[in-house]
């Protein structure tokens, strides 16, 4: 970090190496499958290189870099004036069957082509979330960042969080039912709380 | 249409109830949310509504990995755009040097202008001022008796003069 600091290209170059994937995902997550991914992140190490030396050893370099990327896609989102995908037209009875597999405990095994598809349709359900809850959601379950780090990088209470997280669930659900059809099959939604003999 | 599922959910549990789903909620955490939902029907709703995503969520893959090459094409971007910055800055450059050049002379002269005035005015400024406003007023009181009379007062004024000076 010193030698990234100090102006080394080599060392700010295994910065990159070390931090693109999370960068890639977090990305990802908010602009969500736009052709400007790459610019976006390429934009982030700029910025970070510019800014590199006004950091602060002390904290954590992680922390810094998922700030100025939620910031600079947060301001690609404004200058774009993006406004998220609308899906009007209903889904298929195919469509409906294959996301009903997904939700149902005895799912069977997909190839991926199908799987493709399915994260197609799980896209149109996603759209129709509030667009910080949806980023939320997605950077959590999809892209594998901890509540903790979500609520660094958003400025937000941990419990603050959670609760939010739980509420656009259930709202994302709310969605499917009305998409899909009613409550999927209930062996399907088994908690997962790790003191024994508790099963919800 | 808000879900008839979660509108019920005690606000002190949510957190909880979202540690559950991803597997987080132990020890005592556990058994009070496992006691509060054997008496809370509106939780276990919420809960089974909320439950099914995790299952839905898990079928989206992750963003991949750029791969390898990306770490060069970013420093070459790096490079290109600071090199950029420094030919914008290098561009600019004599022109900003003969703009502060401007600048300080105007500030120069203007400083030695000012203290000129500065330095005239405490010597001479008042002074004059206050001999002029005395000599106009003599004038007015005492007019030039070797100027002719302007009025008729003054020529009064002369006669008196003269007559006073034989008495």
């Amino acid at each position: 970090m010193r030698l990234a600091q100090s102006g080394e290209e080599a060392a700010f170059e295994e910065l990159i190496r070390r931090h693109q994937q999370r960068v890639f995902g977090l990305v990802n997550g908010i602009l969500r499958r736009r052709e400007d991914v790459e610019d976006v992140v390429q934009q982030v190490f700029l910025k970070v290189f510019i800014s590199i030396k006004r950091f602060d050893l002390r904290a954590a370099f992680s922390t810094w870099l998922y700030k100025i990327t939620v910031n600079e896609c947060w301001d690609y989102l404004r200058k774009k004036k993006v406004r998220p995908l609308v899906y009007e037209t209903d889904l298929s009875e195919e469509q409906v069957s294959r996301l009903d597999g997904v939700v149902s405990a005895e799912r069977p095994p997909e190839s991926p082509a199908r799987r493709a598809e399915t994260k197609d349709l799980l896209d149109q359900l996603l759209n129709e979330l509030p667009e910080r809850d949806r980023e939320l959601l997605v950077l959590k379950e999809v892209e594998g960042f901890s509540v903790q780090e979500l609520a660094e990088m958003l400025d937000l209470n941990v419990n603050t969080v959670k609760v939010r997280l739980f509420r656009v669930r259930a709202r994302l659900m709310d969605v499917y039912h009305r998409r899909v059809g009613p409550q999927p099959n209930p062996s399907a939604v088994k908690g997962r709380s790790k003191t024994d003999g508790i099963e919800i | 249409m808000e879900s008839k599922f979660n509108q019920g959910a005690c606000s002190e549990f949510e957190a909880l109830l979202e540690d559950h789903l991803t597997g987080d909620l132990s020890g005592a955490d556990a058994k009070k949310l496992a006691e509060h939902l054997e008496s809370c029907a509106a939780c276990s709703s919420a809960l089974e509504q909320a439950a099914p995503s995790v299952e839905l969520l898990r079928t989206v893959p992750a963003t991949a990995d750029p791969g390898p090459g990306f770490s060069r094409v970013v420093m070459a971007r790096i490079r290109a755009e600071m090199s950029k910055r420094g030919e914008q800055k290098s561009i600019w450059l004599p022109f900003i040097s003969l703009a502060w050049r401007f600048a300080a002379t105007a500030t120069l002269a203007l400083a030695v202008l000012v203290t000129f005035d500065a330095v005239r005015h405490s010597q001479y400024g008042p002074q004059t001022n206050l001999n002029y406003a005395t000599v106009t007023e003599t004038r007015d009181l005492f007019p030039d008796p070797s100027s002719p009379p302007a009025n008729r007062d003054e020529v009064l004024m002369m006669v008196a003069d003269t007559d006073h000076g034989k008495h």
